[in-house]
C-alpha cells in the first residue's frame, strides 16, 4: 500500500539519515547502514539532495525486502521514507 | 543452485579513465548494499586502482572519490582479485596492493565468473 502525502508528513521516523551532498551511491549506503540500527517495523527517513535517490531507494527497498513509503520534496532536497521489513 | 546472488565486475581501466574506473565501484557498492555478493576482478590498467595510494588520486565528476568507494566495497565485504601477470608487468608486488587484495590467475577468474549470477566488464 502506498502512503499518502498526509501520511508521510505525519510520520515520526526512528532514524533520520542526513545524506545531503552525497553522490550516488552514498545515500543508498547510508540507508543500508541506518536500516541496521532500527527495529523491524520502524521507519527511516533519508535526506538527499540527489534527485535520483528516491527512485534508487525505491528499487533497493523492493530488492532487499523493505517497504518504500514514498518521498516528500523539501527545500532543495528530498525526504525519503522506508519501513524496515526484515 | 545457491540462493545468494553474485556479481562479478571486471575492471580494466585505470586512473587515466576516472569515470570508467569509478563506475564499477559504484555498482559494486550498490550490489553489496542489496545483499548481493561481489567479486571485483582487476586486469590490465585496472590493477592500478588497487595499487595502494592510487585510489586517492582518482575522482570522476559527480561521483564520490574512488578512495571512499574502495573503502565502502571493502567494508561491505567485496572480494578484490588482481590479475597476476598484469601486476607483474607493471612492477607491482603483493606488498604494494591495498589490504585484502589477492593476486590470482586466469583460472580463478573463470571460477568466479562461471559461478556468478552475472558478470560485467568495465
Amino acid at each position: 500500500m502506498t502512503a499518502t502525502l498526509v501520511d508521510l508528513e505525519t510520520i515520526a521516523p526512528a532514524k533520520v539519515i542526513d545524506a545531503r551532498g552525497a553522490a550516488c551511491p552514498g545515500p543508498l549506503l547510508e540507508a543500508k547502514k541506518g536500516m541496521s540500527t532500527v527495529a523491524v517495523g520502524a521507519v527511516i527517513e533519508i535526506l538527499s539532495t540527489d534527485p535520483i535517490t528516491k527512485t534508487d531507494i525505491a528499487a533497493w527497498s523492493a530488492k532487499v525486502g523493505h517497504e518504500f513509503l514514498g518521498s516528500l520534496a523539501a527545500d532543495g532536497y528530498d525526504r525519503v521514507f522506508v519501513i524496515r521489513r526484515k | 543452485m545457491a540462493d545468494t546472488e553474485k556479481l562479478v565486475f571486471m575492471v580494466t581501466h585505470g586512473p587515466a579513465a576516472p569515470e570508467l574506473a569509478t563506475i564499477p565501484f559504484v555498482m559494486a557498492a550498490a550490489a553489496l548494499a542489496s545483499d548481493v555478493q561481489v567479486v571485483m576482478g582487476f586486469q590490465a590498467d585496472g590493477v592500478e586502482l588497487v595499487h595502494a595510494g592510487v585510489a586517492d588520486t582518482v575522482e570522476a565528476p559527480a561521483f564520490p572519490p574512488l578512495a571512499k568507494l574502495l573503502a565502502d566495497v571493502r567494508e561491505l565485504g567485496g572480494l578484490l582479485l588482481v590479475c597476476g601477470p598484469c601486476v607483474k608487468s607493471r612492477g607491482i608486488g603483493v606488498e604494494d596492493l591495498v589490504a585484502g587484495a589477492e593476486i590470482v590467475a586466469a583460472a580463478r577468474f573463470v571460477v568466479e565468473i562461471t559461478s556468478a549470477t552475472n558478470s560485467l566488464v568495465y
